[in-house]
This record gives structure tokens, C-alpha cells and sequence, in this order.
């Protein structure tokens, strides 16, 4: 096989760029990316915090994920931009249509990240570097949002590529540029490299992609199991993961949601389980899978999390059911301090069509014809068009999770 | 030119094939006051899709008050709405 040649497009800070093109569009004479300013959420629902910064912010130390009230205190000017996802779903698609035109095999990993698959297409384009810049430019004027792209062999080293410098700039990254232009670089910087690999690592005096890289697997694998090979292999350029277009397979899936004020009640946090189990089932029965694991997490006012988890002897998808193993994990659980953030996921996933029952679980055939016909009335007449009865004057709302109702957004994910 | 980017009613004809020509407009200002404008030429025609919004700009002149005005219209496909976007 001849050798890969992989794109790797990143927008730069991305929710922050789209929100300053579509400002522009829209006829604001300020451009938001040249002044420190962030995309962040909105404080008084407790959902305030930095998603994405511009880089003049860089100098006042704000970083992504940091509170808007400590970002205020570092910058008291700083502007903040509520974030708007459906923008951020359009400009991914848009950005998609003008990649599409380059290579037939496109990945989308992120909201802003795609992976382009360009082996054997510069017999038709031409030269790798030369198309990279000609579709950052391109992306920059037509879509008037800057991206880098990185260049090389796999996905791993593209990726790193891409990381180098920015913004508005075209890296490669081919194996034999690995010891200069990546071992050099501080081990946090590798991908799959998180805060408790890099506290391991550093105890271990490996302070340096290079370090690791010219270090013993073996003993590698001593202390940090499996992922040590693996990191030891992205250290070297390793990868050989393939550019997908189809998603991975679903394990699991979940929602979550931070709650506008503490729930002090069993009531209450019951129907905020509820309104979680409403959007986590009707996902399943989506994907037509059923769940034989549900897990309940909640977050106290103290910030201290909990969790617990239970098997079903039968698979399930149907609301109720859940919902009722769902309350019975939270009573186990909750000690009856405030709670800030609950949520409910599910897992151990198998089809629905065929399902073994056991002798003595109640029937929930009726109740699996209720949801099926509410899914039918939500899919064609919006998400709200059916809410239980138990929401109404409750102030809560009857379905919670996810970033946009209804649609698909893609997530980020530590699998290439 | 200024940029105004102000919304305006409009009155305008589509082509078969679905381009749409502005004819006349009207613009309120403050709320109390507004002037019809007869767009007189489209002088030219371009497709933009900043952050993945399709808007139509149009460059176009009138006639007002015996002086010839250039201007640029802007149509947003996804919400069919028209801006007067620079004067």
C-alpha cells in the first residue's frame, strides 16, 4: 500500500469564530476575535463558564473552562457571547460541503474537527500543501472563519500537526519530522495525554513527548497499563486508524443537566430524573437498542460527586421503566443534601427486536405503545408537543439534555 | 458607504429560476417617519455564506432627490428577510 496522506482541518476557537462571522454577517462593526472576549453560558442558570476564548484573551490568563466570574475579575472589559449551537451545526456543515469537494472520504471527529482522507488524490489535485492552503483560503473567504489544517501520514500525527501554531496556518508533520518538530514538545501536548497520565509521567521524570518516546514500553505498561503502549506508540507517530465515515458503534449514552438552583426535595429531583430519562429513552428507542445497565450520577451543592448503577434482568427502553429504576438508584443514593447536577445514563446495549422477558417483571407492552406513539406526535409536531402532566407549574422543564433538541451533535471523543 | 444593516420592507420580483429582483423598498426610521425607495438599477448581483448564512447582496442605485445613490441590499435565504446593508 502506498503511503497515507491525512488532513486534519481544526476551526480556530471555534464556537468564538463562528459567533464573530455570524456577528459581521449581521452588520456589528466589531469583530469579536480581536478583542478578549469569550463564548460562555449563562451564569444566573449556574451554566457560567468560559467555553471558548478569543486569543487576545490569552494575555489575561482566562482559560476554557474557568468560571465567567473569575474571567471577569482578570478582564473587566471582557465581552461575553451566549452560545448558539445551531449556528455551530451550520457552519460544520457548511465547512463539510467545500471538503467534500477535495476527497470522498471525510470524518467528522468533532464540531470543528474533520479528518480528510487524501491519499492518491494528488494525482487528480496536485501537491498535498498546495490544496491545504488553497482550502484554508477558501474556508476564510467563503465562510470567513479560519482553520489550520496539519498534514501527514495518519490521523495521530496529523492531528498533532495541526496543533503546532496558529492560527490560519497549513503544518505538516511526516514521521521524519517527528524528533524535531514534536519530541520537543511538553507531554501534555500529546493526544490521550490527560491531567492523571501527565501527573504518572511527570513523577516518572518524563517531561518531554521525546522522553516518552524513547523510553521502555514495557515498563511503561507497568504502571500505566494498555494506554501506556498506546501513548508509547502516538509518542513515536504511530497510528493506523483508518478515516471513517460512519460513527462508532454507541456503548452507552447519557444525559446530564445543571440545575438552575438546589433540589432539596425527593419530589423534585425526581421529576428532574424523569424530564433526563425522557430524552436518554427516547434516544434508545431512536438508535432501536434497549439498555440492561442504568446509572444515576448527581453532584451536590458541595461540588462532591455520586453515582450508582444497577443491571436490569431484562433489556428495556420503555420511559416508566427506567424511570422507576432511576428513582429507586437516586433513593439508595442521595443523603438529602442540595443537589446542583444530576444524571442519568444508560449501557449495555442489545437490539429490540428481540428481547428475552423474564417470568415475573410487570408487562410494559402498553406503556412501550404510549412511547412509541409520543415519540411519532414529537418527531412530527416538536419536541413539546406532548409533556406529562407532572411538569405543568413545576417550573421544570419536561425534557432536559443534550446541546440541541432533536438533532445529533457531534461530541468530542478520545477515539481517533 | 455606511454600514447600516437595517431591516426594510420590500417588494420584489423572482425569477423561474428563483433569483429575486428587488424593485422597491420601504425604510422607517425611528419608528414614525418612512421613505419608499424604487431601486432604479441592480448594478450587481453576488452570493455570500459567512459562518454557513446564504445572504444575496445586491449593489444597487436610485434616484432621490435628483442625486444618484449607489447602496447595497442584502437578502438572508434562511429567514427571507431584506437588510439595507450599507448606504
Amino acid at each position: 500500500m502506498t503511503q497515507r496522506t491525512i488532513f486534519h482541518i481544526d476551526v480556530n476557537s471555534a464556537y468564538l469564530s463562528w459567533e464573530a462571522a455570524h456577528r459581521l454577517q449581521h452588520g456589528d462593526s466589531l469583530d469579536l476575535r480581536t478583542v478578549p472576549s469569550v463564548v460562555g453560558g449563562d451564569p444566573t442558570t449556574r451554566h457560567g463558564i468560559v467555553l471558548a476564548k478569543s486569543i487576545p484573551t490569552k494575555k489575561y490568563g482566562i482559560k476554557t473552562g474557568e468560571t465567567l466570574y473569575s474571567a471577569r475579575t482578570k478582564c473587566p472589559e471582557l465581552v461575553i457571547a451566549p452560545p448558539n449551537y445551531l449556528l455551530y451545526q451550520r457552519c460544520s456543515t457548511t465547512m463539510k460541503e467545500i471538503l467534500e469537494q477535495y476527497s470522498p472520504l471525510i470524518q467528522q471527529y468533532s464540531i470543528d474537527e474533520y479528518f480528510l482522507d487524501y491519499t492518491n488524490m494528488n494525482k487528480l489535485l496536485g501537491d498535498p500543501i498546495e490544496v491545504a492552503t488553497q482550502i484554508k483560503d477558501r474556508i476564510k473567504h467563503e465562510l470567513g472563519f479560519t482553520v489550520n489544517i496539519g498534514i501527514s501520514t495518519n490521523k495521530l500525527l496529523a492531528k498533532m500537526a495541526c496543533e503546532l501554531e496558529k492560527p490560519d496556518k497549513v503544518h505538516t508533520l511526516f514521521p521524519k519530522e517527528v524528533p524535531v518538530k514534536m519530541w520537543p514538545l511538553p507531554i501534555e501536548d500529546l493526544f490521550f495525554v490527560g491531567r492523571a497520565t501527565s501527573k504518572k509521567l511527570h513523577s516518572r521524570n518524563i517531561t518531554t513527548i521525546g522522553q516518552l518516546a524513547t523510553s521502555d514500553p514495557h515498563w511503561l505498561r507497568l504502571f500505566l497499563k494498555s494506554p501506556g503502549l498506546l501513548i508509547w506508540n502516538y509518542a513515536n507517530g504511530q497510528d493506523d486508524s483508518l478515516v471513517r465515515t460512519t460513527r462508532n458503534i454507541v456503548k452507552g449514552m447519557g444525559n446530564s443537566t445543571t440545575i438552575p438552583f438546589d433540589v432539596e426535595d425527593r419530589q423534585t429531583a425526581h421529576l428532574v430524573l424523569l424530564s433526563l430519562v425522557e430524552t436518554v429513552s427516547m434516544r434508545l428507542r431512536q438508535a432501536n437498542v434497549c439498555a440492561q445497565l442504568v446509572s444515576v450520577s448527581l453532584r451536590t451543592s458541595e461540588f462532591l460527586s455520586y453515582s450508582h448503577q444497577r443491571k436490569i434482568p431484562t433489556p428495556v427502553d420503555c420511559t416508566n421503566q427506567i424511570h422507576e429504576t432511576v428513582c429507586e438508584l437516586f433513593d439508595e443514593l442521595w443523603t438529602g443534601k442540595g443537589i446542583r447536577h444530576l444524571g442519568v445514563s444508560v449501557s449495555e446495549l442489545c437490539k429490540n427486536d428481540f428481547i428475552q422477558l423474564t417470568l415475573f417483571t410487570k408487562n410494559f407492552e402498553k406503556q412501550r405503545a404510549i412511547d412509541q406513539t409520543v415519540d411519532q406526535l414529537r418527531l412530527r409536531f416538536g419536541s413539546h408537543a406532548v409533556i406529562r402532566s407532572s411538569f405543568l407549574n413545576s417550573g421544570l422543564k419536561a425534557l432536559t439534555g443534550g446541546v440541541i433538541q432533536d438533532e445529533d451533535y457531534p461530541m468530542m471523543s478520545s477515539i481517533l | 458607504m455606511k454600514l447600516l444593516m437595517q431591516p426594510i420592507e420590500m417588494i420584489a420580483w423572482f425569477t423561474q429560476e428563483g433569483i429575486p429582483n428587488p424593485l422597491r423598498y420601504k425604510l422607517t426610521s425611528d419608528g414614525t417617519a418612512s421613505i419608499v425607495v424604487k431601486v432604479d438599477r441592480i448594478v450587481t448581483r453576488s452570493e455570500e455564506k459567512i459562518a454557513g448564512n446564504r445572504m444575496i447582496l445586491f449593489r444597487c442605485q436610485s434616484e432621490m432627490n435628483g442625486l444618484l445613490k449607489l447602496y447595497e441590499l442584502k437578502y438572508e435565504l434562511n429567514t427571507c428577510k431584506w437588510y439595507l446593508y450599507k448606504a
